[in-house]
């Protein structure tokens, strides 16, 4: 798309003066507030022992130190990143779901998309128990499934890796609504006559998915992608309503915001805590930043 | 009901887990003003108030079901002390201790609250409950109305803090028709670790083309392990508070006793117990045996095979011994209305509240002599051993920071269950870590 | 101000050719639309895939506790328990949960897309000191774990006195970083032409936000509005801190309740998770009708 670029007279100031802020101000007040500031706290809090109930006493880098030298630390990062890298295989399945349901003129497409909206209004606590039962390792469908085969299906929910994989499957599963809704809403800005164009020449459904769709998809993909690691990142309440409290391969599945609660809210140890916290900040922080500087080579800006 | 931290989080552990997980639990941030508020918690007077005193409580409670009796009492209350408002708040397990944690940390915790062994001598150490020492001293309160081991989880440094509600001990569940498929004798009241090892072996061993197993059991502490830690002598967690006993052969003998079990075949694995808990093996016909607490009544009442089933008492070890475990109220040290609430507590203590408490169904309640209606609502179940287990009872083991090595328990002993390595060596690295989270207690 | 709509459609139309190419001369025929078979079969079973657990759900509301707690799954009941869906009124105050529910989540879906539009739309196309380093701060708030800011949170609701009230309930689902950053990535790749073309006409920066860029922002802003109606519906531990009372408690809290009972009642559950999953679908089909009649009325297809 070509695109006129802004006038002259607009060009010569830097700023639209005071109009942006009174735009972006009222989010800013509730987000320093209720976000910024409470941050700001567990920074502080992750160079001190901090008492259950409050109190704290300052140590220095201690928790870092203690951090880093914490096999655990490496083994959860190592987890949290397979777990992302599974879920993220959902980003190109959506892609093509959503695109295949903004087919012009396809029936029944509002019934698919409700289809493919049920995971994402899910209640977790019910849900969880259906996978529960389907991955069973005894008495489950899955297995049953996998017996038709001749396959002897493992006990998903207590085997290390497998345990990990059961639980990036379901968080792919219920992750797919998210994106096709996100992608749903990119899909109907790109205008409809490009494809009756490209097929009036001819071009088949697969050459305009790549050649179209794809390419002004691109804005809405990298918002899903970074939507997604950032989340993916964060995998807590699906572990814990997957494998439960009570289960022998979490050390060696459990997720880093997993490894923060543990020693925040069932050790107390807070202090600690608050150093992982940070830990994850900064990490994910920097592979954000990182594909803000990446995207500019892939994503189509008009 | 009486809920451990343990128990629940072991037979509810999908939906408990689920629940949490939305919630998760609580707080790194927060201002100082958290700081213990010790001179609150060292004000051990009391004095009864006058009957006309006005305040608005707030009750805070993890049981739904139980808020029927509950509301029951509290008509009672309200005759006594017609000016007194309770608001009973209800906060789903899991979730109960974020919201407390929160609460405490910011000096608005409810002015009555249920408290559980496992957390009790965090709170109370840090100064958040008030001492029932003055309701004692005055007469109000008789601690000696009340399992002695109960007043000894709820005494901290020598100070009380807690009346208890509830209690809960262990037992076995047994399914007499699958004791009679199998062609094995019932289990005598005297039976043994010998008798139960060959009993479930030989059950499993009959039954294995149905896929039937001897036992089952939740595989935590307060139902599994720490009874028959207890029955063997051995200890978890020295009276002190600073030592693991996990280290000492007694004790290490408790945890064999397990890892016999499933090593012939007696019991299904630690896989398979822990993705279709004992209970669910027991109420579906899929295990003859369920060692576990009164509190599955209400489930293997509902189930199929709830007409086959018995109760027998725990098989003795060195020692008879047993689990006991009650929720307690407690009142908070810094409540703006500390008289109106500890009057409430004291008429929760009462015989008379208790008493309605028990006949209302859900609970063994804590004060002796009013649980026949626990006794009497399984007719021919004898439901009665519960409450006779109470003689032999010790307290659950805590710490400060109990949670800290239920969570080194739970990663580490499985190992030792399924024979990957030998209970001493789990034993010994248990203990080592266990020892090093007791000392950072102090 | 229809001098501005106006002239921001002309802009639209012309764009849209700029877009297309100059293909626009060429007639529209649909009669070459290939068949869509095969797209019926990917669809069909890539849904049968999503849907299958809820439909077990289904039957598990519909079973008894002892059907679903046997070891070898019950595929059917032996009887419709349809008495489970009575169960649930009985065991949790679902009316009034359900108006808490609804109250929090139109009290934040209506802040969210008025904050986040407004924010969003001002990271995109206004130019302001700080903007990147402000844009960085809000999307930061997302990289930390949501248990971080429990505490800091209900001191703050504290210190406004706003416990047990329905503000202290909304009060930080109010402000979102997502919200910001969805909406921001949906102006940004918007036309520039039409903003030019109000701007000439004499419109302010409000105008041109309200009556240009909102319109087209339909899509996404019914997106915005899904993803915080289900945040806000299937929220739990916030409410359950902030508030004392459970009839002044979402459902997702009743639910809670339910599935922490010491005796779980799994058909129960399902069923009253069944229910409260209701509103949302509806909600859900809804919107989606709407933003398709919206973009038939908004002159863009």
């Amino acid at each position: 798309m070509t695109t006129l670029r802004a006038d002259a007279s607009r060009k010569r100031r830097r700023y639209d003066g005071a109009w942006p802020w009174l735009f972006v101000l009222p989010l800013l007040i509730g987000v320093a507030g209720f976000y910024l500031w409470p941050i700001i706290q567990t920074a502080y809090f992750s160079f001190t022992t901090w008492g259950v109930f409050g109190g704290s006493t300052w140590v220095g880098g201690a928790n870092y130190a203690q951090l880093f030298t914490d096999p655990q630390l490496y083994r959860s990062l190592l987890n949290t990143v397979i777990y992302t890298a599974i879920v993220l295989l959902g980003v190109p399945i959506s892609v093509w779901f959503a695109s295949l349901l903004n087919t012009p003129g396809l029936r029944f497409a509002q019934f698919y998309r409700v289809l493919f909206f049920l995971p994402y209004v899910a209640m977790p606590t019910a849900i969880s128990l259906v996978w529960r039962m389907i991955f069973n390792g005894d008495f489950g469908v899955l297995n049953w499934f996998l017996g038709l085969f001749g396959i002897d299906g493992p006990y998903w929910l207590t085997t290390q890796w497998f345990a990990l994989i059961a639980v990036s499957i379901v968080g792919l599963w219920s992750s797919l609504g998210f994106s096709m809704i996100l992608l749903g809403s990119g899909l109907k800005n790109i205008p409809p006559e490009l494809y009756e164009a490209a097929e009036l020449d001819g071009a088949s459904r697969s050459r305009q998915f790549r050649s179209i769709t794809v390419p002004l998809l691109t804005p809405s993909i990298f918002f899903v992608l970074i939507v997604t690691i950032i989340s993916s990142f964060q995998l807590f309440d699906l572990l814990y309503a997957m494998l439960g409290t009570h289960n022998a391969v979490m050390p060696k599945t459990m997720s880093l915001v997993f490894y923060f609660y543990q020693s925040g809210f069932i050790s107390n140890d807070k202090g600690f805590a608050a150093a992982i916290a940070i830990f994850i900040f900064a990490l994910i922080g920097l592979i954000t930043l990182f594909q803000f500087r990446f995207q500019r080579r892939w994503v189509h800006n008009d | 009901m009486p809920a451990t931290h343990t128990r629940v989080m072991r037979g509810r552990r999908a939906l408990v887990g689920i629940v949490s997980a939305l919630s998760a639990a609580a707080l790194l941030a927060g201002c100082s003003q958290g700081a213990s508020s010790t001179g609150a918690a060292n004000d051990t007077t009391y004095k009864a108030v006058a009957k006309d005193t006005k305040a608005n409580l707030t009750y805070a409670v993890w049981d739904q079901t139980q808020v029927k009796a509950i509301d029951a009492n509290l008509k009672g209350f309200n005759e006594q002390y017609p000016n007194i408002k309770v608001t009973v708040s209800v906060t789903p397990f899991a979730d109960y201790w974020t919201k407390l944690q929160t609460e405490a940390s910011s000096n608005s915790l409810p002015d009555l609250f249920w408290m559980n062994g496992p957390n009790f001598q965090l709170y109370a150490a840090n100064g958040k409950l008030a001492p029932i020492t003055g309701e004692v001293k005055a007469g109000a309160i008789d601690p000696k109305n009340y399992s002695s081991s109960l007043d000894e989880l709820y005494t901290y440094n020598k100070v009380e803090y807690g009346v208890p509600k509830d209690f809960d001990t262990i037992g076995v569940w047994v399914n007499k028709a699958l004791f009679q498929e199998a062609g094995v004798a019932l289990p005598s009241d005297d039976w043994t670790w010998d008798d139960f090892q060959k009993t479930a072996t030989e059950i499993s061993q009959k039954l294995k083309s149905k896929g039937i197993y001897g036992v089952s059991a939740g595989m935590d502490g307060q139902t599994t392990y720490y009874p028959t830690i207890f029955q063997a002598g051995g200890y978890v967690v020295s009276p002190d508070g600073t030592k693991s006993g996990y280290d000492d052969p007694a004790t290490e003998a408790g945890l064999q006793f397990w890892a016999d079990l499933i090593k012939s075949g007696a019991s299904p694995n630690m896989k398979q117990l822990t993705e279709t808990a004992g209970d669910q093996w027991f109420v579906s016909g899929k295990s003859a045996m369920y060692q576990g607490g009164d509190w599955a009544r209400s489930e293997i009442a509902a189930a199929p095979i709830a007409k086959d089933v018995a109760v027998y008492r725990l098989p003795k070890g060195k020692v008879d011994a047993n689990v006991i475990h009650g929720v307690a109220n407690v009142v908070a040290a810094n409540s703006k209305n500390k008289g109106a609430a500890q009057a409430l507590q004291v008429y929760l203590a009462s015989k008379e509240a208790q008493q309605q408490q028990g006949d209302m169904g859900a609970v063994i309640p804590a004060y002796n002599g009013t649980q026949t209606a626990f006794a009497d609502s399984m007719p021919g179940v004898n439901l009665q051993l519960f409450l006779d287990e109470v003689k032999v009872a010790k307290p659950l083991p805590v710490s400060k920071n109990t949670a800290a090595w239920n969570t080194l328990e739970t990663n580490l002993l499985p190992d030792a269950f399924d024979g990957t390595k030998s209970v001493s060596d789990v034993g010994k690295d248990l203990a080592d870590q266990m020892n090093a989270a007791l000392a950072k207690e102090k | 101000m229809t001098e501005v709509s106006a002239s921001a459609r002309g802009t639209a139309l012309r764009s849209t050719d700029v877009a297309s190419a100059g293909i626009r001369s060429r007639q529209r025929s649909r009669s070459r639309r290939p068949s869509h078979v095969w797209i019926h079969v990917i669809l069909a079973i890539g849904g049968l895939i999503m849907a299958l657990p809820f439909l077990w759900q289904i039957i598990m509301s519909l079973s008894t506790n002892a059907e679903v707690q046997s070891v070898t799954p019950v595929f059917w009941p032996a009887h419709l328990q349809w008495g489970n869906y009575v169960q649930v009124f009985e065991r949790m105050p679902f009316l009034s949960q359900l108006r808490t529910s609804v109250v929090i989540t139109v009290i934040r879906t209506f802040a969210q897309i008025v904050l986040c539009t407004l924010a969003g739309y001002a990271f995109a196309r206004m130019r302001f000191p700080f903007k990147g380093v402000l844009l960085g701060i809000v999307l930061s708030i997302l990289l930390v774990p949501s248990q971080a800011y429990l505490i800091s949170q209900y001191q703050i609701v504290q210190s406004l006195g706003w416990l047990n009230t329905v503000l202290g309930l909304v009060a930080p689902g109010l402000f979102s970083a997502f919200g910001t950053f969805l909406m921001r990535t949906a102006f940004i790749n918007m036309p520039r032409e039409l903003e030019e073309a109000a701007r000439i006409d004499g419109a302010n920066p409000i105008q041109i936000f309200w009556r240009v860029m909102l319109p087209l922002a339909r899509p996404s802003i019914s997106a915005l509005a899904i993803t915080t109606v289900l945040f806000s519906w299937n929220e739990l531990l916030w409410p359950l801190v902030v508030s004392t009372d459970s009839s002044q408690m979402p459902l997702a809290a009743g639910l809670a309740t339910i599935a922490g009972d010491v005796t779980i009642n799994y058909p129960v559950l399902m069923a009253a998770s069944l229910l409260a999953m209701a509103p949302v679908l509806i909600a859900f089909i809804v919107m989606q009708r709407r933003v398709i009649d919206g973009l038939a009325t908004s002159g863009l297809k």
